[in-house]
């Protein structure tokens, strides 16, 4: 087998370095970029959520990172913690985690929102937000609460 | 003013419209029918951190959100 070896003039691997430059500069502009833009929609949403929570509630959240709400139908109490999944813990009258639940509205929202929706639900129409939700083991996340 | 607040990718989507002009209110309540139409649930703040579901239009409510159906996760 007998390959050949093309000569190139030394413009052409400065132009290929050059584009190669651009492409890499372009992509991590668009990284930063989009990183912004999911910041700017995650304090949007926290921002909305905030003027939706009752002072109690709200007071929660300022120090914990979660919020409890009341069940509408069963009266049980839940608490909302801001992680994208299995943040809804049912609680018992002690503030014992007995079950973890899994919902939110479809799409990709940024947590606040998801938190509020959440809320809603629980508050409103207890039963039709449980019976869509994922329930889950609440011994498997290793979360400690003040 | 009155306000539709849609959820979304963004945080959400503002919609403000005068609850005293007609055209304007046509405009949010065919955007309330859309919007519940495609399985979005409605619902109005009353109070401090309170807030209520709405099956239908409701022209003197402040502020609406609305969040797409729910799912398990």
């Amino acid at each position: 087998m007998r390959f050949d070896v093309i000569y190139l003039p030394p413009w052409v691997g400065l132009l290929a370095l050059f584009l190669l430059c651009l492409l890499v500069c372009a992509l991590v502009l668009e990284h930063y970029r989009e990183r912004s833009r999911g910041r700017a929609a995650e304090l949007k949403a926290l921002a909305l959520l905030k003027q939706w929570l009752s002072p109690a509630q709200l007071a929660q959240y300022n120090i914990h990172g979660h919020f409890e709400v009341t069940g509408c139908h069963s009266g049980k109490r839940y608490r909302i913690r801001q992680t994208p999944q299995m943040n809804v813990d049912e609680l018992d009258e002690r503030g014992a985690r007995t079950v973890t639940w899994c919902f939110g509205p479809e799409g990709k929202l940024p947590i606040g929102d998801v938190m509020l929706a959440q809320k809603i639900a629980l508050e409103n129409d207890e039963q039709a937000a449980l019976a869509v939700a994922n329930r889950g083991n609440p011994h498997q996340t290793t979360l400690r609460f003040a | 003013m009155a306000k539709q607040i849609v959820m979304d990718a963004t945080g959400d989507t503002r919609h403000e419209f005068d609850p005293a002009d007609a055209a304007a209110v046509a405009e949010a309540l065919a955007r309330f029918k859309a919007l519940t139409g495609a399985g979005f649930t409605a619902a109005v703040r009353r109070g401090a951190g309170t807030s209520e579901l709405i099956r239908d239009f409701d022209p003197a409510a402040e502020e609406t959100v609305f969040f797409s159906r729910l799912r398990g996760g």
